[in-house]
């Protein structure tokens, strides 16, 4: 193991792609790619890479929320995987999406689950194969989970606005503009309907793509400290909720503090900013 | 209803397969390299803008000519998504030697036509970037051309 992933509080969670390249035909891994790009799987994929997206796999299609123990199940049964294999994620944008299916996975007590270092990115970069091919796998018999483990990993408004009321760690990983209120959505990014712009009273801005490198791959645990224990002064056993617009970017943010950084009471508020923004006398601060 | 280039198009989507669909955005999004501006070209209206945060690059490069039709050029940055690069080649390929008018007027339901019903419910606004992004170039192109016109008046 690398000097820059056993410096990581859990550093099973990131594999890197010399890891990956060397067990492309184990049968106890399953490999998963995440994109922004609904498109680019099929373009060509880490061979023996299955395709989930987002919007369509992990989000219940009429109510705005993820998938229930059912959906999960057959989602994984559809593609083989059992609680047994670990999943390695990997995806465009700085495994932006990646670290959100992980997540969402983790709803679900997958534990076994891993983010391959710089994805898609630097994998292609490092010229390593893809293939157009689409592979299918025996479907497994997945067992339905009790229940999605919410209240561990994920914040709803009402447990957030308590949070802001008590005056508890919030990291808001926007861009810039986004926190102060300038805009409500990423430049050039489909405005999803937010009515008021600006940020959650307290909360302390930390853009997510701070955490990654140009090439994809995350910052080393000391840089990554410099940023959350430093520059917003979170301490180990703070309870710290992370938001963002749609619950995306702050699904990278969740991953590296939890898993890179080791903070044990992480959770992510999906509902973020197009809730927040959007509800009837919540609190709102612009500067 | 839609210019004859687009309606074209149109038509060579109707029909397919979901997978022939896939494949021939994809065809066409390897494809947007072509409707690149050339180095030398001088064009009437450019609209480059980066985004720092996460989409690439898109600039809109528009050519006005002489029988009042325009066409597109489009420089698109190496991070720009797969769908946005098809709908790159689609729109230069539907709007070549259209006018600015007739541009304006096309109704943006003829985007699920070709990216398939899908692709437009699970990226919803992405799909239509560029269109958006070609009609406001044309409409400053309309504006600059009234206010001119005025001024010689």
């Amino acid at each position: 193991m690398s000097d820059k992933f056993s410096s990581y509080a859990h550093p099973e969670a990131l594999v890197s792609t010399d890891w990956l390249a060397a067990r492309l035909d184990d049968p106890s891994i399953r490999i998963v790619e995440s994109n922004e790009d609904v498109l680019l799987y099929d373009t060509g994929h880490i061979p023996g890479a299955v395709h989930i997206d987002w919007r369509r796999d992990l989000n219940d299609q009429t109510v705005r929320d993820y998938i229930g123990p059912e959906g999960f199940a057959a989602l994984a049964s559809r593609h083989g995987i059992t609680p047994d294999t670990t999943v390695v994620f990997y995806g465009d944008k700085s495994n932006w999406w990646a670290a959100y299916a992980l997540w969402v996975f983790q709803l679900f007590g997958h534990k076994k689950a891993c983010i391959v270092d710089g994805g898609r990115t630097k994998w292609v970069a490092e010229k390593r194969p893809l293939t157009r091919e689409v592979p299918t796998f025996a479907t497994s018999a997945y067992p339905l989970p009790p229940e999605r483990l919410d209240a561990e990993i994920r914040a709803f408004f009402g447990q957030t606005l308590a949070h802001h009321k008590a005056g508890l760690p919030l990291v808001d990983v926007r861009s810039p503009g986004e926190f102060s209120g300038e805009i409500t959505h990423m430049p050039e990014y489909p405005q999803e309907g937010v009515l008021r712009g600006g940020h959650i009273p307290g909360a302390k801005s930390q853009p997510w793509a701070k955490a990654a490198n140009p090439d994809g791959t995350f910052k080393t645990a000391e840089e990554l400290r410099a940023l959350y224990e430093g520059d917003l002064g979170l301490k180990k056993d703070d309870d710290i909720i992370a938001y963002c617009r749609i619950g995306e970017r702050s699904s990278h943010t969740w991953f590296v503090l939890k898993y890179l950084l080791g903070f044990d009471k992480v959770r992510n508020y999906d509902g973020s900013w197009t809730e927040w923004g959007n509800m009837v006398r919540s609190p709102v601060e612009r500067s | 209803m839609y210019p004859a280039p687009l309606q074209a198009l149109i038509d060579l989507f109707a029909g397919l397969p979901e997978t022939d669909r896939r494949e021939t955005l994809i065809n066409l999004a390897e494809s947007a390299p072509l409707h690149a501006p050339q180095e030398g070209e001088i064009f009437d209206l450019e609209d480059v803008r980066k985004d720092e945060e996460c989409t690439d690059t898109v600039g809109i490069h528009l050519h006005s000519h002489a029988d009042g039709t325009v066409s597109f050029r489009v420089s698109l940055g190496p991070q720009v998504q797969t769908l946005t690069r098809a709908m790159t080649s689609i729109l230069c390929q539907g709007f070549e030697g259209v006018k600015p008018q007739e541009i304006l007027e096309v109704p943006a339901d003829f985007v699920p036509k070709i990216v398939g019903a899908e692709l437009v419910r699970l990226r919803s606004q992405t799909v239509y970037y560029v269109l958006t992004r070609m009609k406001s170039a044309v409409k400053v192109l309309l504006n600059r051309q009234r206010a001119a016109a005025l001024e010689g008046t």
